[in-house]
């Protein structure tokens, strides 16, 4: 009986050694395998010592923190994956470590490129991480600060990754960044303001505008719509269903929020201290979660 | 003793301005520089008798490449009469050896602060420039790190993006000295302290660049026939400084960078502009005047 | 018997473009769906750890062209039974097996992303709620699910009006967004979606529970349809006489097991007076 539920939680491997060479719908565009990532002494004995049956991320000693270990998950093209935890639990560690924004301590990120080839991003150098990032792998932050340049013009910040990407007509440069703007709902008349003057939610549209400016095929979105008000949030949610729907991204959402995993995902896991404690379709962990835990976070936030 | 006082007079006063330890160190960033064009080396930049900001670099390079075979011509805003420009050229012939001169066709060397010569210079001559401020990205960047990794990723995206922000914010892109260059098709530089009306010269031209920031401790360079592409939009045409209307009060001329005086000095009938080449402009009304 | 890993995978299944047209019905008597000893629990850790049956041993056919009316009260694992066949549940025990263009697939077996490709495509669900896209009009609803089954953008937005007129939706509410609607419209959205361009087989939880008489009636109309184009119809209604008029057979359950099964007159007069 439980049987069938552990199977479920589990890694579903059945692609293990497919890395598919062709990017249509239902292909693996990204494979994550057995990511780990521990801050401080890279101590491999403190994994034995953390995770949910330990009650925590940090070593016995207090000089490790074993913020992921052993997580596993796929995306398909043009689909979007939650990942959903407390704080503490791991999911922001994991998506900065697909990012690059810090370096793993173990496994594999597997990315299909734009050419079709399959690369483990934990292999490539700083510098060629941060070339992804010009348009194979674009990251919406929490923090609207840390994924613009708040000194620079809307259309400015768009400009940014569009001349990053070789663009060098002013006047084509203008006129995706108003497409973009528009489509992110940023009134025109503010393209020429320094996102400085702009408001939570603008600026998180704003930053969504830039991270599509050279159409990725992946997107990861931390955290994207916490802090914002209720009402603002709801928009800028919508406005992210419509565009992953439409353009056919594969997104990765991370969130603590079961509405904005709901709204976004069609399949998610669940991390807690650092592991993944159950995955699976998202109305599936919703309405029939398996572990205690996932039990536990969904009556939480039902009620 | 078969030296004469004749010879002792030529001597260099002060041999050990730069000493030959360090002129070596300057020739081996040169050499490093001339290989990666565009590309700033590092040097351990020398106190010099001239205070930091005010051609240390420049005359470093200087110092480190003439002997006495060499004629040296300093220029400062193009005019070789200025203050610094004379003293600079009397500390470089006093302590190397070096002849100096005024005429750009006599000169191996030419020094100088914010112009190049109006007239063409050949692959026998040498332009040594004084920069405050060596780095493009300076004013769109600080932290040194990221600064050395954007370089070494050709990672100018910064660069554009206050391109395209000066654009928006004024019609035109407003940099005027210092416009940023693409060299060799790889490294962007600062082309301070020469005006955009020197820059289209750099393209393609048969002799040498050197540039030297003593204050800032960079040497950059830019080999003979070596492509130099000041950085603008595709469809912003790059353009220099002109005032419609304006020519030399001296000789008339209308294509050379012209400078505007207060109408009471030179004692020209009206002065508002002269050539900023003064030796230039000089031999062209000698020349006027012989036909 | 508990399920295998064995979704269906020729060498080169990599993706899921399971091309489907209705006229694939090669078989009129194989059963689109074929549930076999299916069993459900639940145990809720976080009460006291109790187990709670829902399913105790389904077995259950549904053909092309059939439709199949749940009955049984309250608590009897109708809806159980539906989330079960979508996945929206876990089967503790048991195989569901759904025909597809490639042969049959077992779903509880199949890996997740499999499943989600296939959802919507080769078999639907429809429940009583309208799922969250606040800020969609109805038309554009309606079209898209068409879209996402195949249509072309024109075919689907003609498909989804023709629809919405026939549940009687004003044509004033179909750009509104849709979270402004009243119940019984977000359920009319809910159904036109759900059915347009349907797939093999439908299963229809409570579809028409927020609707008027008026508005009833078309809908039910609009499900009879269905199976007279051959879809596969596995339904809830807590309403005999929509059992009555729709169902090709009505399936009785109580806790978690099938009781009785038979063609409505027969099966539906035992049920006079039960509420559900």
């Amino acid at each position: 009986m439980t049987s069938l539920a552990i199977a479920k939680c589990a890694v579903t491997d059945h692609t293990t050694t497919e890395h598919p060479s062709a990017s249509g719908p239902g292909q693996t565009v990204l494979r994550v395998e057995r990511l780990g990532k521990i801050f401080g002494d890279q101590n491999p004995a403190a994994v034995a010592h953390t995770g949910p049956d330990a009650g925590t991320e940090k070593s016995p000693d207090g000089n490790s923190v074993v913020a992921a270990w052993d997580v596993s998950f796929d995306v398909a093209a043009g689909e979007a994956f939650g990942v959903i935890g407390e704080s503490g639990s791991g999911k922001s560690t994991v998506m900065r470590a697909i990012a690059g924004d810090h370096s793993s301590t173990a496994g594999s990120v597997w990315m299909q490129r734009r050419d079709g080839s399959t690369v483990d991003l934990l292999t490539m150098t700083a510098s060629e991480r941060r070339a992804l990032r010009v348009d194979e792998l674009s990251v919406v932050y929490q923090d609207a600060a840390e994924g613009l340049d708040l000194g620079v013009t809307a259309g400015g910040n768009i400009a940014d990754r569009l001349t990053a990407a070789g663009w060098r007509n002013f006047g084509q440069i203008r006129e995706r960044a108003a497409e973009l703007l528009g489509r992110t709902e940023v009134p025109l008349e503010r393209m020429d303001d320094l996102v400085r003057t702009f408001s939570g939610g603008m600026r998180q549209r704003v930053q969504l505008a830039r991270a599509l400016a050279n159409r990725p095929p992946i997107v990861l979105l931390d955290e994207p719509t916490t802090g914002l008000d209720a009402s603002v949030a709801a928009g800028v949610l919508d406005l992210i269903r419509s565009l992953l729907e439409e353009l056919g991204i594969a997104a990765v959402v991370v969130s603590h929020d079961f509405a904005v995993i709901e709204m976004l995902t069609t399949r998610c896991m669940v991390m807690q201290h650092g592991r993944v404690v159950e995955q699976g379709l998202t109305d599936q962990l919703f309405e029939d979660p398996q572990a205690p835990y996932t039990q536990r976070l969904v009556a939480a936030a039902r009620a | 003793m078969s030296s004469t006082l004749a010879d002792l007079v030529r001597a260099p006063v002060d041999p050990g301005i730069l000493d030959e330890h360090a002129k070596r160190e300057v020739r081996r960033a040169i050499l490093t520089a001339v290989c990666v064009p565009g590309y700033q080396v590092p040097f351990g930049s020398r106190e010099m008798p001239v205070a930091r900001g005010w051609g240390s670099g420049g005359l470093q390079i200087t110092l480190a490449i003439v002997g006495v075979d060499d004629i040296v011509k300093v220029i400062d805003q193009g005019d070789d009469e200025g203050v610094n420009a004379v003293n600079l050229r009397r500390l470089v012939t006093n302590t190397t050896g070096a002849v100096e001169t005024t005429e750009v066709d006599e000169a191996t060397v030419i020094q100088t602060r914010h112009r190049i010569p109006e007239d063409p210079l050949s692959a026998d001559q040498t332009l040594v420039l004084q920069v405050p401020v060596p780095e493009p990205l300076r004013g769109v960047e600080r932290n040194m790190a990221a600064l050395a990794q954007m370089h070494a990723e050709a990672d100018y995206a910064r660069m554009w993006v206050s391109l395209y922000e000066d654009k928006v914010r004024n019609g035109v892109i407003t940099k005027s000295t210092g416009y940023p260059c693409l060299v060799g098709g790889r490294y962007v530089i600062a082309t301070t302290p020469i005006p955009r009306w020197d820059i289209p010269r750099l393209h393609q031209a048969p002799f040498l660049s050197l540039f030297g920031a003593g204050r800032e401790r960079k040497i950059y360079a830019i080999p003979p026939d070596t492509d130099v592409e000041p950085l603008t939009f595709d469809d912003v045409p790059f353009e220099v400084e002109r005032t419609p209307g304006a020519s030399c009060s001296l000789c008339q001329a209308t294509e050379a960078y012209l400078v505007e005086i207060p109408p009471s000095s030179i004692g020209a009938a009206d002065g508002r502009w002269i050539c900023s080449d003064t030796a230039w402009c000089r031999r062209r009304r000698s020349e006027d005047n012989q036909s | 018997m508990t399920p295998s890993s064995n979704d269906v995978a020729t060498p080169t299944q990599a993706t899921v473009e399971i091309e489907m047209t209705k006229n694939q019905l090669s078989d009129e008597s194989s059963a689109v769906l074929s549930v076999r000893g299916l069993h459900k629990h639940f145990v809720l850790h976080n009460v006291d750890g109790r187990r709670v049956e829902s399913l105790n041993g389904i077995d259950l056919d549904v053909r092309a062209g059939e439709h199949i009316a749940l009955a049984g009260s309250s608590g009897a694992g109708k809806s159980t039974l539906l989330k079960c066949i979508y996945r929206t549940y876990l089967p503790s025990a048991g195989t569901v097996t759904l025909r597809s263009p490639i042969g049959p697939v077992e779903l509880t077996g199949l890996a997740d992303a499999k499943l989600a490709a296939i959802r919507g495509r080769e078999f639907g669900y429809v429940s009583q709620f309208l799922r969250a896209e606040p800020r969609r009009g109805a038309l554009d609803i309606v079209a898209r699910a068409g879209i996402a089954r195949g249509m072309d953008k024109e075919t689907a937005t003609e498909a989804a009006a023709v629809s919405l007129r026939r549940l009687h939706l004003d044509e004033s509410l179909w750009d509104v967004f849709a979270s402004v609607l009243s119940g019984g419209e977000k359920q009319r959205v809910n159904l036109a979606a759900g059915t347009i361009s349907p797939p093999q087989l439908l299963l229809l939880d409570e579809p028409v529970s927020a609707l008027d008489p008026a508005n009833r009636e078309a809908a039910l109309a609009l499900i009879a349809d269905l199976t007279a184009t051959g879809v596969a119809v596995l339904a809830v209604f807590h309403d005999l006489d929509a059992m009555d008029r729709l169902a090709s057979r009505v399936v009785v359950m109580r806790a978690g097991r099938i009781i009785e099964s038979g063609p409505p007159d027969q099966v539906l007069h035992h049920l006079e007076g039960v509420a559900r």
